[in-house]
């Protein structure tokens, strides 16, 4: 004899049996970590609602400054796929890993992406801006700065789209479209971008840190030298005066500075020589009108057009 | 060029004598209350407010983060004057130093919930001297006077509770002391970072007191070491091309040293005097001596270390380490210093072509540039490679000096000990350095 509970029980089972008869099974949401917001941000686009992003390096922080702490550990602890900067910029992340269990989120594992594979890598060696011998600003293999050409997108994107469908295989399709969305955008932008520069094509600057080769070489701009060649070295009265020479010869309107980086310097300069100093984000988040990747090219451009424009050519 | 120079150096200079002048004051009386990281300390506290205040999204040079900092100031410097008659037992430097040590804790337990906060810390540290504007030298100014002003009008009060033991009367005075100290500490870190103030507070005063104890000869004595430091500092910053604040600081610990040595040696009385000059004799003969025996014992023991003293008698003997080498050697380390070279100018060369590419002409494709990357990163390790060679021939080479070299410095060295050890006896002053 059957119960009554019983009889409820598979009056429940039966219900619930017919209303999810024939649909797929849902995916599983995929735990991704980035080193930096920028690839944070490329992760979200592409894999959409099928992965969490996590970033550990936060919005506006100093990312060549950044040390990891126990929190940035844990956030790891479930994640199938780790994506980084590579070229030494993100280079807590390996002591990290080391401790980590799974091998798969380590090098050579199938959810350990290091973006800078395949990128036509500028300064290699580290070569600072400085070319009179005095090898400076050590940036590992070559300036990590890359993701500042738009078009390095379509690389980073790609290694970012092969490690998702190589753990999550059922979900290539939407991820693959995502992606093809993604670049058809970013095309669009990139030649709205650069018409918007093209007007400066050569236009002379000085940047606070050489953070910028990839971003001049897209829009062709002559970053003629950085205020600060060391790291967290203050620069010399000998070489604020030597810039200030130069960006009254090379008729230097612009000063491009990082948020997150003392202005002394820079206002110094643009105090003394009359050239605009104005505030670009190197990174997503690093302002609050850099919310996405592609809003951080949108600010960035439109921010140096208007300054450009508003001075002589 | 030079008027650029001048006008970045002007303010500076005018900052630090103006900085030099309250801190020599304010330096005096803390070496007479023997509180000397008291103003470490201080500082510390008022990075700690300045540090709330980044969090909390006000300025530093706002009128709610000067606040911020001025607030933990009074709480530090309310601290210090309690911590006087509290702490009768021990010594009220022990006190300070917690005080530093749990400020710097907390400041950065605060920085880590802001994400720009480690630059606000390195910034309080070094400051910023050399940017320092027009209308911050008139703030300067009008607060260093107000306060100058009072303390000349309460000298007297002051100087006593700084010489007095602690009571209820020297607590209000060592108040209005600590206040005002924190107020000057507070707005001084600000622009010159940490280190520097310590050495506007400490050096002059030190170098006053070494010459007079009379506090009005020691403040202006010390003003005109401090103008003296601060010059050579922000001149010499230009002409070494490094950081102002670091040369600043090496300047002043200069300007002590040759203060120390006048008084040593010019102005003692005569037996003295000749006292002194046999002892500093005989300090830089030991260093010298030990120099030798250590140098020449490692270059024995390690050839393939470094070796700077080594290095030095090669540089100025001419006896470079090829010529211990065979002669086949010694072509393939010339060769191998050249091709180096030669690597690092096509390095260069590479690097300058794809930087004037970025805006001249047709701009080169992804593979171009990669191309160019790849050249250069094969040239690097090619360098690399010859660097190998060299210093593993430097190497061979010193294998072999350490007997010509390493051997018979150590045993200069050791005979240089033994005349230190025979010469007080016989009264002859002489020195191993003279033999040197």
């Amino acid at each position: 004899m059957i119960t009554r509970p019983a009889k409820a029980f598979v009056a429940f089972a039966a219900t619930a049996v017919l209303l999810f008869a024939g649909r797929p099974a849902p995916a599983e949401i995929i735990r991704v970590v980035a080193t930096t917001t920028d690839l944070a941000s490329l992760a979200r686009t592409v894999a959409g609602e099928l992965a969490s992003v996590d970033v550990m390096i936060p919005p506006g922080a100093d990312p060549e400054a950044f040390e990891p702490r126990p929190s940035d550990l844990a956030k790891l602890k479930d994640a199938r796929i780790v994506i980084r900067v590579g070229l030494g910029y993100d280079h807590w992340l390996d002591k990290l890993l080391s401790l980590h269990a799974d091998k798969t989120i380590n090098r050579g594992g199938v959810g350990y992406v290091d973006a800078s594979i395949g990128i036509p890598l500028q300064e290699v060696k580290g070569r600072s801006l400085d070319v009179t011998g005095n090898d400076s600003h050590a940036h590992g293999l070559a300036n990590p700065h890359y993701w500042l050409d738009p078009a390095n997108a379509e690389i980073m994107t790609g290694a970012i789209v092969e490690a998702i469908c190589a753990i999550a295989l059922q979900s290539s399709a939407t991820i693959t479209q995502n992606r093809k969305r993604f670049l058809a955008q970013l095309g669009t932008s990139i030649a709205d971008w650069e018409s918007m520069l093209n007007p400066h094509r050569g236009a002379k600057l000085i940047a606070y840190h050489n953070t910028w080769p990839y971003f001049a070489r897209r829009f062709r701009l002559d970053i003629l030298d950085a205020i600060e060649i060391k790291e967290g070295v203050p620069p010399s009265p000998a070489r604020l005066a030597r810039l200030a020479s130069t960006i009254r010869e090379q008729k230097v309107r612009v000063i491009l500075q990082e948020p997150f980086a003392p202005d002394d310097a820079s206002q110094l300069l643009a105090r003394r020589t009359g050239a605009a100093l104005i505030r670009l984000a190197p990174s997503v988040g690093s302002i609050p009108e850099a919310a996405d990747y592609l809003s951080l090219f949108s600010y960035n451009v439109r921010t140096l057009a208007d300054a450009l424009s508003a001075g002589p050519n | 060029m030079i008027d650029d120079v001048l006008a970045f150096a002007a303010l500076p200079l005018a900052a630090a004598i103006i900085f030099t002048g309250i801190h020599t004051w304010f330096g005096l009386q803390v070496l007479r209350r023997n509180v000397v990281f008291a103003d470490l300390a201080l500082a510390q506290v008022s990075a700690l407010g300045a540090t709330v205040a980044v969090v909390t999204e006000h300025a530093p040079s706002t009128a709610a983060g000067y606040a911020y900092t001025l607030l933990f100031a009074a709480g530090g410097a309310l601290l210090l004057t309690g911590s006087r008659s509290l702490v009768q037992s021990v010594r009220q430097e022990a006190f300070i130093g917690v005080l530093y040590v749990v400020a710097t804790a907390a400041t950065i337990l605060v920085v880590d919930r802001s994400p720009q906060g480690a630059e606000h810390v390195k910034k309080m540290l070094v400051g910023g001297i050399l940017s320092v504007s027009t209308d911050e030298l008139i703030r300067f100014t009008l607060l260093y006077a107000a306060i100058g002003a009072l303390h000349w009008a309460f000298r007297r009060h002051l100087l006593a509770a700084a010489n007095e033991a602690a009571n209820e009367r020297t607590a209000v005075w060592d108040l209005v002391f600590y206040l005002s100290f924190g107020l000057v500490v507070t707005s001084s870190v600000s622009v010159a970072g940490v280190l520097l103030v310590f050495c506007f507070l400490i050096v002059p005063a030190l170098v006053g007191s070494l010459f007079s104890s009379s506090i009005s000869a020691a403040l202006i004595i010390g003003w005109v070491a401090g103008a003296l430091a601060s010059a050579c500092g922000i001149f010499g910053s230009f002409l070494l091309d490094a950081p102002t604040g670091a040369v600043t600081v090496l300047a002043f610990a200069a300007v002590l040293v040759i203060a120390g040595g006048v008084r040593a040696f010019v102005m003692t009385p005569i037996e003295q005097r000749s006292q002194n000059r046999r002892r500093a004799l005989r300090t830089a003969s030991a260093v010298i001596c030990a120099g030798c025996v250590l140098s020449g014992a490692w270059a024995v023991i390690a050839p393939s270390g470094d070796h700077p003293l080594l290095a030095a008698i090669e540089t100025v003997s001419g006896i470079g380490p090829e010529q211990f080498l065979t002669a086949r050697e010694r072509v393939d380390f010339t060769e191998a210093a050249d091709i180096e070279r030669r690597h690092r100018t096509e390095v260069d060369r590479l690097y300058e072509l794809e930087r004037r590419s970025r805006w001249q002409g047709e701009a080169l494709s992804a593979d171009e540039v990669r191309r160019l990357a790849s050249m250069q990163q094969t040239l690097t390790e090619m360098g690399r490679g010859e660097r190998f060679v060299v210093a593993y021939l430097r190497t061979r080479a010193r294998s072999i000096e350490r007997w010509y070299i390493g051997l018979p410095l150590a045993a200069l060295g050791l005979l240089g000990f033994a005349a230190m050890a025979w010469s007080p006896t016989r009264r002859t002053g002489s020195s191993c350095a003279g033999r040197i």
